[in-house]
């Protein structure tokens, strides 16, 4: 499996993307200028922009990297002579998931880098009311690309079935955003102005609130932007449901990948 | 292969026509348009996925440039009112999306009480501001001085002002509390709350509305001054500014609005601007000839 991860991470830098990714990131330099515009929070805002750019990117990366990775390995038949080695299905899909999960990991590592410096020259010009605690802002990070790896995770698992590369794409595209929302959706259920809706449409509701990733979790920009502790057992919490999640979507994949007619 | 190129040659061409007037078109776009409208925040927030603050912000910036963009057409003299319901709109969506987001709070308090005068709208906006940011002292600062010095309400300017003094660590705030408890010296403390408020500006077009508004105060303040030591040395109120020049004690307070300084029947200083270059139009309107002092 190791194999199959570092041919994954190998492929990705063959394909050219951390090169798009740092060209990419050059829009980092012009976050102290649009920064400049805010009245009261220069140094919040670059945050917010730093964040918000980091992890748009790393979106992306999640959506075409996990939603095509195996589509193309199938549709270029690549399947057919790795598949002929002695190594599992099993092994193959996850070691591919393995190899676009550390690619993820590794490019937030390096725009964290650029975020930080971004963020730490924005201070030294305009110091921020509040110090920024670094550490959260690390966690913020480390969180969100947790939170794309469980996103490669669904895309893996339609990919897994999926005979084309829209469902793959299009599918994660349309989980991200459900994902994004399932806690609020909840929160609304569960308050006095929502007596008005059916109990049927509730219990939908808090059934697809159990079944889609909830992706509100990891979200810790404003925690990071405004420098607001994070209670460490909803970090426990947090990444206990990344584990036992991305073990679900990543069995169910392997699961169906092993009985997949390949043709 | 010169077809495609004399395609493109037409392209360019149509292009070049099409331009200019395209752009000014979007130039001369009605400001309530560029403004734009706020979905609803719900849709908002749906939309936005994890990039709440990032929406947030980029509301607060759009209202900001809009007023900037105002700030710089009354500097040519091309005075065009600015849309402050779209402005307040757009800035309480976008608190609704970040609750913490300083500049809404500090650009909603800056207009909604000098210019629109909603002074409790500006004290809600602020007090669901002081639930996130319990650590900022400006948010009770702001409060504080809206009761006091529009509304009237000494007990709860105080409250809030002793508030903001405990958060920020200063006596400022308490001093101000201390004051207006006494309700005295209000030109003064509009003058300390102005100089703090310009003193951290950064944006161009605030700073130079903050500047304006304060020259006007300490030319208030100086009106009061010399009707004081008129009093004193007199034994009796002066019934015109003109009274004060005339015998000495003040030399021709100008007003940066455009408006004329007189004494109301109490005594109280007053300017026919009202603090406004609106309240110079509406003036010029009058008959010419009108007397400004009343009695």
């Amino acid at each position: 499996m190791s194999t199959i991860i570092k041919i994954t991470l190998k492929g990705i830098f063959r394909d050219r993307v951390f090169q798009g990714i740092m060209v990419t990131a050059c829009v980092f330099l012009l976050i102290p200028g649009i920064a400049s515009l805010s009245m009261r929070q220069v140094t919040e805002l670059s945050l917010t922009l730093s964040l918000s750019l980091l992890s748009f990117i790393m979106l992306l990366l999640s959506v075409f990297l996990g939603a095509t990775s195996l589509w193309k390995d199938i549709e270029r038949r690549y399947t057919f002579s790795v598949l002929g080695l002695p190594l599992s299905r099993q092994s193959y899909l996850l070691g591919r998931f393995g190899g676009t999960a550390l690619f993820v990991l590794l490019t937030a590592a390096v725009l964290g880098i650029a975020a930080c410096g971004v963020v730490a020259y924005t201070s030294s010009v305009y110091p921020p009311d509040r110090p920024i605690v670094w550490g959260t802002m690390a966690l913020c990070i480390l969180f969100d690309a947790l939170k794309y790896i469980l996103l490669i995770a669904v895309a893996f698992l339609l990919s897994s079935f999926s005979t084309s590369f829209f469902l793959p794409v299009f599918g994660t595209i349309a989980t991200f955003l459900a994902g994004g929302v399932t806690q609020q959706v909840y929160d609304y259920i569960h308050s006095p102005t929502s007596q008005k809706l059916s109990p049927v449409v509730k219990q939908i509701a808090t059934g697809l609130y159990y079944l889609l990733p909830n992706f509100g979790a990891f979200d810790m920009k404003v925690n990071a932007i405004y420098s607001l502790p994070i209670p460490a057992n909803g970090m426990l919490l947090t990444v206990s449901y990344f584990l036992v999640y991305v073990g679900i979507l990543l069995s169910l994949a392997a699961a169906i990948f092993s009985r997949r007619e390949m043709r | 292969m010169i077809k495609s190129a004399s395609a493109a040659l037409v392209c360019l061409f149509l292009y070049g026509i099409l331009i200019i007037p395209f752009t000014t078109y979007l130039h001369k776009k009605p400001f309530v348009e560029k403004l734009g409208y706020v979905p609803s925040v719900t849709a908002l927030k749906t939309v936005a996925a994890d990039h709440k603050e990032l929406v947030a912000a980029s509301l607060v910036l759009k209202v900001l440039m809009y007023f900037g963009g105002l700030f710089e057409k009354a500097d040519n003299q091309v005075a065009v009112p600015p849309d402050y319901m779209s402005m307040s709109r757009l800035l309480h969506g976008s608190v609704k999306l970040d609750p913490y987001n300083m500049d809404a709070y500090y650009f909603a308090q800056s207009f909604l009480t000098w210019d629109v005068k909603q002074y409790k709208l500006a004290n809600d906006l602020l007090d669901y501001g002081m639930k996130y940011r319990t650590w900022d002292w400006y948010l009770p600062f702001f409060v504080g001085f809206n009761n006091a010095f529009f509304l009237k309400d000494y007990a709860s300017a105080a409250r809030y002002y002793q508030r903001a003094g405990e958060l920020s660590g200063s006596d400022l705030s308490r001093l101000l509390a201390g004051r207006y408890m006494q309700e005295s010296g209000q030109t003064d403390l509009a003058i300390a709350y102005l100089t703090a408020m310009e003193k951290k500006e950064r944006n161009q077009a605030v700073k130079n509305n903050y500047q304006l508004r304060l020259k006007a105060f300490r030319e208030t303040r100086r009106v009061e001054v010399a009707r004081d030591r008129y009093r004193e040395v007199r034994g009796a109120m002066p019934a015109t500014v003109v009274q004060l020049v005339s015998g000495g004690f003040l030399s021709p307070p100008r007003d940066p609005y455009g408006g004329q300084f007189y004494l109301e029947a109490d005594g109280k200083v007053a300017t026919t601007s009202k603090y406004a270059f609106a309240g110079v139009k509406n003036l010029s309107k009058q008959k010419a000839g009108e007397p400004y002092e009343r009695h």
